[in-house]
């Protein structure tokens, strides 16, 4: 018979403010097979577990129940104490009398306090019935993936090469780089955000341990923490890139003009292009929905021959590469091809765009010199349209009055109700970048509050109001369209309570970062969640930052939400870590509370093989006859297999049929 | 300025009892006020520091404010407005809490006798200038329309602005 012990815990007053602890341990005295009810202010302290401990050594329990907080967080530290007194860690069960007790109940402590009691019964109920487990373990495949070449993914890929693991970077632009590539300088130091950035590309590419596959989308991802198996997909570039040298040649003679994704559509790109001057892999690529096919020169066909010299009549790319790189005749793959390659932890760390300017129709989006943040940071860029000139869009003149609006879709129930955190700094970068440049140019900042939390932060931002740079606390309300291209800006001065109307030349709205929006597809491939602002959804908040719901999957950067340079280094540098974790331990432990089938019971009849969500069910024979049999290593314990299997041959370990109908009994007393 | 909780909560009750149910989703950004024509106009009290005060509790201190009556409910605040406050509906909760009270400006008493007389809140006759441009003198209004106009007599009679005892 089971030697059950209960521990009341009353975590201060998060749980015993609300629920009466000693009457719950009173009545957990009267469950069958409790052989000791105690109660502790904090059971999780040292003196707690200890308690526990003793009682196991005194050969006084055999089955431990607690009767506390949630699983999640504390089960871990309750299984360890029981391993340590030598009884089977999988004897435990928690009883949550504070997530699903006082924390909801708490207007209502009777009430509680009942609830508690029937937690705690039927906790014991099932701990009555425990059986032992054994953990299991299964080999690591000592490899990497990080997917996205932005700062962040580029500082995990290099943490991850530098402690000795294979790492794959998947870039699915023509170049690693990031948002970052395209900022002119960064806050609060002003450094020039290539002079950085470059040579952290650079040495990403070059690293022995680091496979970086630019121009590249992940395809398929499937198995489990220590050994996924991932497709990736190398777009079609169109050019052979064992052959390119990045000499531009093709870019300079091809006709067909793309406004450039790299300059926000402020100038044009080519169809075969660079993505920007220090592009890694400095390859060209040719865009296919633009090219033209000069000359006639459809993809995989052969070229006419000019009947008086009797050559064949190239495209200009083709006629341009020095380096025959681009040879048309060759019959490329559309689809370009698949890589597949096995990797025992993922980095995601896809990064963010920032809202169009489309979406505030307040703020006159149709005039040229409503611009983005981001477009302003092309402008201002050497490697930008105007070459680092301030000119304005309209007509490439110097305006003499900016204006910034913060928080636009940001802070704003219509679009995101977040803070964008970075916006109100880069705005001030850009201030100063261009009063120091220009100090006869007006620049009005209107915000609802200067958030610069941030280590110099602060300095930067009171440096900027000695720079003369003025601030208006204060929401822009609407912006006018007036002839010759003039914007009339509606604002406020919270601080004198008055309005202020002014002409403006240039108007920059500081836009709210987001997701991406093929990042819905990608979470769908990797089994990524969403938290309520529409980023991944990170384990905890404040206590798993970089994990995930999905073991071995990991986040850096922007797509868990929005954050600063020195944040998303931070965060990548801690994802690498712990995705590194697996790898260097070489195995992986797999929980025992997973699904067997009795394959003397099973009849083979296959229900099971469709429902399982992870794929971890297929057939095999026993006996001469087709079974099921499921793979412990994909297995998650679902429990969806045995409560479908009409023979009742699966049994989920930690939640058998006694052990869940002792629970529903003690629930329905 | 003294500040008591029981003066805010009593402010921001009343508010949200005549119709301002979205005064406590106000950040104070202002972006109301940098449009707001009647803010434009030079009148304090609207939209942005209208909240300001009612959220100080500053009910009673602010009753006499005409401001309130200048807003012409064009509702772009409430368009332009990030938090879902509906500035429009505060100030009009206003507006019925000074009503409640008989703290009308004179401004909107005239409004409405205009509204009980002839059924339009701004009138201005319009025979000459209908004439002018050769339209028929009268309205086919209520204005012109004895019946119609009785027809309206009744209903605010029988409305709460009947109790107001202003007619």
């Amino acid at each position: 018979m089971a030697k059950v012990g209960v521990y009341v815990c009353h975590c201060g007053t998060n749980i015993a403010g609300v629920i009466d602890v000693s009457a719950v341990r009173d009545f957990a005295e009267t469950l069958p097979d409790v052989v000791i009810a105690r109660k502790d202010l904090f059971m999780c302290s040292d003196s707690g577990q200890e308690m526990v401990k003793k009682d196991i050594i005194d050969g006084l329990v055999d089955r431990v129940v607690v009767a506390a907080c949630t699983p999640r967080t504390h089960e871990p530290i309750f299984r360890a104490a029981l391993e340590k007194a030598g009884l089977n860690k999988y004897l435990f069960e928690m009883a949550n009398i504070r997530d699903q007790g006082s924390w909801v109940h708490g207007h209502d402590h009777e009430g509680a306090t009942e609830k508690a009691k029937k937690i705690v019964a039927s906790a014991v109920g099932k701990a009555r019935n425990l059986e032992p487990l054994e953990d299991k373990f299964v080999p690591v495949t000592d490899a990497a993936l990080v997917i996205g070449g932005g700062i962040g993914g580029i500082n995990a890929a290099l943490e991850l090469a530098n402690m000795g693991h294979k790492t794959y970077l998947v870039e699915k632009r023509p170049s690693i780089g990031g948002v970052m590539a395209q900022l002119d300088k960064t806050f609060p130091t002003n450094d020039c955000s290539a002079c950085i950035l470059t040579p952290m590309m650079v040495e990403a590419y070059n690293h022995p341990n680091i496979e970086t596959l630019a121009y590249s989308e992940v395809d398929d991802v499937s198995g489990y923490i220590g050994n996924f198996t991932v497709k990736i997909r190398q777009k079609q570039t169109y050019v052979d890139w064992s052959r390119c040298t990045g000499c531009g040649d093709c870019a300079s003679k091809c006709p067909s003009k793309v406004p450039d994704e790299f300059n926000m559509g402020l100038s044009d790109r080519r169809a075969a292009y660079i993505m920007f001057p220090q592009a890694v892999p400095k390859k060209a690529v040719v865009d296919m929905d633009h090219c033209l096919n000069c000359a006639g020169r459809e993809i995989g066909t052969l070229p006419k021959i000019n009947e008086k010299t009797g050559r064949p009549i190239l495209a200009p790319c083709e006629r341009a590469c020095p380096a025959e790189a681009i040879n048309r005749s060759v019959a490329y793959n559309p689809e370009g091809a698949i890589k597949e390659v096995e990797v025992g932890s993922i980095v995601v760390a896809t990064g963010y765009q920032v809202m169009d300017k489309g979406w505030f129709k307040e703020m006159a989006p149709d005039s040229p010199n409503v611009i983005t943040a981001l477009q302003l940071e092309r402008i201002i860029s050497a490697t930008g349209p105007t070459e680092g000139k301030l000119l304005r869009p309209s007509d490439k003149e110097k305006p003499h009055t900016i204006t910034f609006v913060s928080c636009m879709g940001s802070r704003d129930e219509n679009f995101h109700t977040y803070c964008s955190r970075f916006c109100c700094m880069y705005m001030i970068k850009q201030a100063r970048l261009i009063k120091e440049k220009y100090p006869d140019i007006a620049i009005n900042m209107h915000f609802i509050d200067v958030r610069a939390a941030g280590k110099g932060y602060d300095e930067y931002y009171t440096g900027a109001r000695k720079m003369g740079i003025n601030f208006f606390k204060g929401k822009v309300g609407g912006l006018e369209m007036l002839s010759g291209d003039r914007l009339r800006v509606l604002a406020y001065d919270m601080e004198s309570a008055v309005n202020i109307e002014y002409e403006s030349d240039l108007v920059v709205l500081a836009t709210a970062v987001e997701l991406p929006q093929d990042a819905t597809t990608l979470a769908q491939k990797l089994g990524l969640q969403f938290c309520g602002a529409n980023f991944f959804r990170e384990l905890h908040p404040k206590l798993g930052p970089v994990e995930t719901a999905t073991e071995g999957l990991f986040l850096a950067g922007c797509c868990q939400g929005p954050k600063d340079i020195p944040d998303t280094v931070s965060q990548a540098k801690a994802a690498a870590a712990a995705a590194a974790v697996p790898l260097s331990q070489g195995k992986v432990r797999i929980e025992p509370i997973i699904s067997e089938v009795h394959a003397e019971v099973c009849s083979g009849c296959g229900i099971c093989i469709p429902l399982c969500p992870y794929h971890a069910i297929s057939m095999t024979t026993f006996a001469d006859r087709p079974r099921a049999q499921i793979e412990m290593s994909a297995c998650k314990g679902c429990g969806v297999c045995t409560s479908a299997c009409p023979s009742g041959a699966i049994v989920l370990h930690g939640y058998d049929e006694t052990q869940i109908f002792a629970q529903i009994e003690a629930l329905t007393a | 300025m003294l500040i008591t909780q029981e003066k805010i909560n009593e402010a921001v009750s009343t508010i949200i009892e005549y119709g301002g149910r979205g005064i406590l989703n106000c950040v104070q950004c202002g972006a109301c006020s940098a449009i707001c024509p009647g803010v434009r106009a030079g009148f304090p009290l609207l939209c942005r520091s209208l909240i300001r005060h009612l959220l100080n509790g500053e009910l009673e201190e602010i009753i006499e404010d005409s401001s309130s009556w200048a807003c012409q409910a064009c509702c772009r605040c409430t368009e332009v407005c990030p938090r879902g406050v509906r500035p429009q509906e505060v100030v009009f909760a206003f507006r019925r809490y000074q009503g409640n009270q008989l703290a009308f400006s004179t401004s909107s008493v005239t409004s409405q006798m205009n509204l009980f007389e002839t059924g339009h809140a701004v009138y201005v006759d319009p025979k000459e200038a209908r004439s002018k441009v050769g339209l028929p003198e009268k309205t086919p209004t209520s204005a012109f329309d004895e019946q119609a106009k009785q027809e309206i007599q009744t209903l605010i009679n029988n409305s709460p602005m009947g109790q107001l005892g202003l007619f």
